[in-house]
């Protein structure tokens, strides 16, 4: 079962459609390992969780080796989130091959 | 620090290697190898060796999943051991695991010092070390799975 691109980002696949997803989202990016893409985040001030967030079992089912996770509270803003995607994009330049 | 500076991490040799590893494939019936596990990250990596009866490593090759350090490590690593005595491969271990958990600011050797940046991320250096504690549990037979915790 392997997650679908999000629309209008290819490489980057959401983990977990439920209907009522809170505001903590896992994904991947095509191509870069999430320690990679967490490294590189950081680097740009933006901090996110990175690996299997002690779901082994739910990775296994996933295919997946890990996955970044980006919590939003209610102290985030917009401008963090458009923070993230700028980060994200920063990544792909950077370690896609 | 700004994303210019993680240059200094993702050098084009590690990057190379990231993206065409060396020797990144299985040796059929191979006469050592293990498994390494990092649990914090979910990174494997196999290594499996080759010898001649007097200790000298003909093959070495590497199989699983990480990141770019961690691939750029074990590829590095296949190449700088190939040919080499197995007794002077365990110091070789001995001295790239010294420069990346020690004090000493000595170079990795070999293409290993491309991975001299991974110091300055201390939450990074288990990748550039555990194709390496993976290569001493094949050789020293100290278990099938090495393991970073």
């Amino acid at each position: 079962m392997r997650p679908q691109p999000s629309a209008g980002f290819p490489e980057v696949r959401i983990i977990g459609t439920a209907e009522r997803k809170s505001a903590v989202i896992s994904f991947t990016v095509d191509g870069i390992h999430p320690h990679d893409l967490g490294t590189v985040l950081d680097q740009q001030g933006v901090a996110i969780r990175t690996g299997h967030h002690c779901a082994m079992p739910v990775m296994d089912f996933f295919g997946l080796a890990g996955t970044a996770r980006a919590s939003m509270a209610f102290y985030n803003t917009e401008r963090d989130v458009d923070q993230l995607i700028a980060g994200i994009e920063v990544a792909i330049r950077m370690l896609r091959s | 620090m700004n994303p210019a500076d993680l240059s200094q991490l993702y050098r084009n040799t590690v990057m190379d290697h990231s993206r065409n590893p060396r020797n990144f494939r299985r040796i059929d019936s191979p006469q050592r190898f293990a498994t390494g596990h990092n649990p914090l990250c979910g990174d494997k990596v196999t290594v499996s060796l080759n010898l001649t009866a007097d200790g000298v490593i003909t093959d070495a090759a590497f199989e699983g999943q990480g990141c770019a350090i961690s691939v750029a490590s074990a590829s590095i690593l296949t190449e700088l051991i190939k040919n080499q005595r197995a007794s002077e491969v365990v110091s070789l271990i001995r001295n790239v695991c010294a420069t990346f958990v020690g004090d000493t600011q000595e170079t990795p050797p070999g293409d290993m010092a491309a991975l001299a940046g991974v110091r300055d991320y201390p939450s990074r250096i288990r990748c550039a070390t555990l194709p390496w504690r993976t290569l001493q549990a094949a050789l020293l037979s100290e278990a099938a799975t090495a393991t970073t915790e």
